[in-house]
């Protein structure tokens, strides 16, 4: 796992924060000269294997293709740097993950945007801990389901729960990544990711009821 | 183990990371109650319904732009 926090207090608010510029990742010290040749060519090799999953992991981070697009383009610039100082001691995938991140939230903080993370205590329990209160889904059709309609309430629902939550659900639950890939992203203990899956999954739940019910009703 | 204590354990059973008695303390609740049943099968929905969410992909112009950033340290 790369050091680094995720979150902190600041102004009476939980912010995303990033590992400290780009100490949280595996490099020390920016390389001497031009990079080996092999380190230029694994990194356009990752830019084959994970370019895509980088930029949607700045996109959700950011909200702003704009500022996405910035964060992995600087991503690669610094890992280019410091590519000779990368020990292997995470994957190549897994480390430029954690440079997009850390880019990413420089950006939003550079343009003002910090995303607040009001509830981001993930050691009490939440009211979406607590059952009742939603009701159950009606059971769509897959017609409804996976109609745009719904696509559109879940956005909607997305935007009403915290960041964070937002961050893992949708890196877990949409992107379909694992729980560890999302812990060493996000540097937080899987536990951790478990629990705000699990809030965001609840109060998900419970937002998106009102639209299954009218839909099927 | 109450409503309570599952709807807590849902995520977790999910994920496959529960203690093999309270694993099969979940899976009892679940095949006997009807209304958590229902609320699994909610969350199994929600996953269906993300699983089709259109992938994001890496605009070519910016994909270009990394390629020449690394080609021209070459």
């Amino acid at each position: 796992m790369i050091a680094g926090k995720a979150t902190r207090a600041r102004h009476g608010k939980r912010v995303l924060v990033p590992p400290r510029g780009d100490r949280g990742v595996t490099a020390s010290s920016p390389a001497a000269g031009a990079p080996h040749p092999a380190n230029r060519e694994a990194l356009s090799q990752a830019l084959l294997d994970h370019g895509d999953r980088l930029y949607s992991l700045a996109l959700r981070i950011t909200r702003d293709q704009d500022m996405a697009a910035d964060a992995v383009q600087e991503a690669f610039a610094t890992a280019l740097q410091r590519a000779s100082g990368f020990r292997g001691e995470s994957s190549l995938g897994t480390w430029l993950h954690r440079i997009v991140y850390t880019k990413s939230i420089d950006l939003l903080r550079a343009r003002g945007r910090e995303a607040p993370l009001d509830d981001e205590d993930a050691t009490g329990a939440g009211m979406e801990e607590r059952i009742g209160g939603a009701p159950t889904w009606a059971r769509p059709p897959d017609e409804i389901l996976l109609g745009a309609e719904t696509r559109e309430a879940l956005e909607k629902a997305l935007a009403q729960i915290t960041p964070m939550q937002r961050l893992v659900f949708e890196l877990r639950e949409v992107e379909g990544r694992d729980t560890d890939e999302v812990a060493a992203i996000l540097d937080l203990p899987p536990g951790t990711i478990r629990v705000h899956l699990h809030r965001g999954r609840m109060r998900l739940r419970g937002l998106l009821a009102p639209h299954f019910r009218g839909a099927v009703a | 183990m109450t409503c309570e204590e599952l709807y807590r354990r849902l995520t977790d059973h999910a994920e496959g990371v529960l203690d093999g008695e309270v694993c099969r303390e979940v899976d009892r609740h679940l095949a006997e109650c009807h209304a958590c049943n229902q609320i699994r099968q909610d969350l199994e929905d929600l996953s269906r319904l993300c699983r089709e969410q259109a992938a994001i992909r890496l605009p070519d112009g910016v994909r270009r732009r990394i390629e020449g950033l690394l080609e021209s340290t070459a």
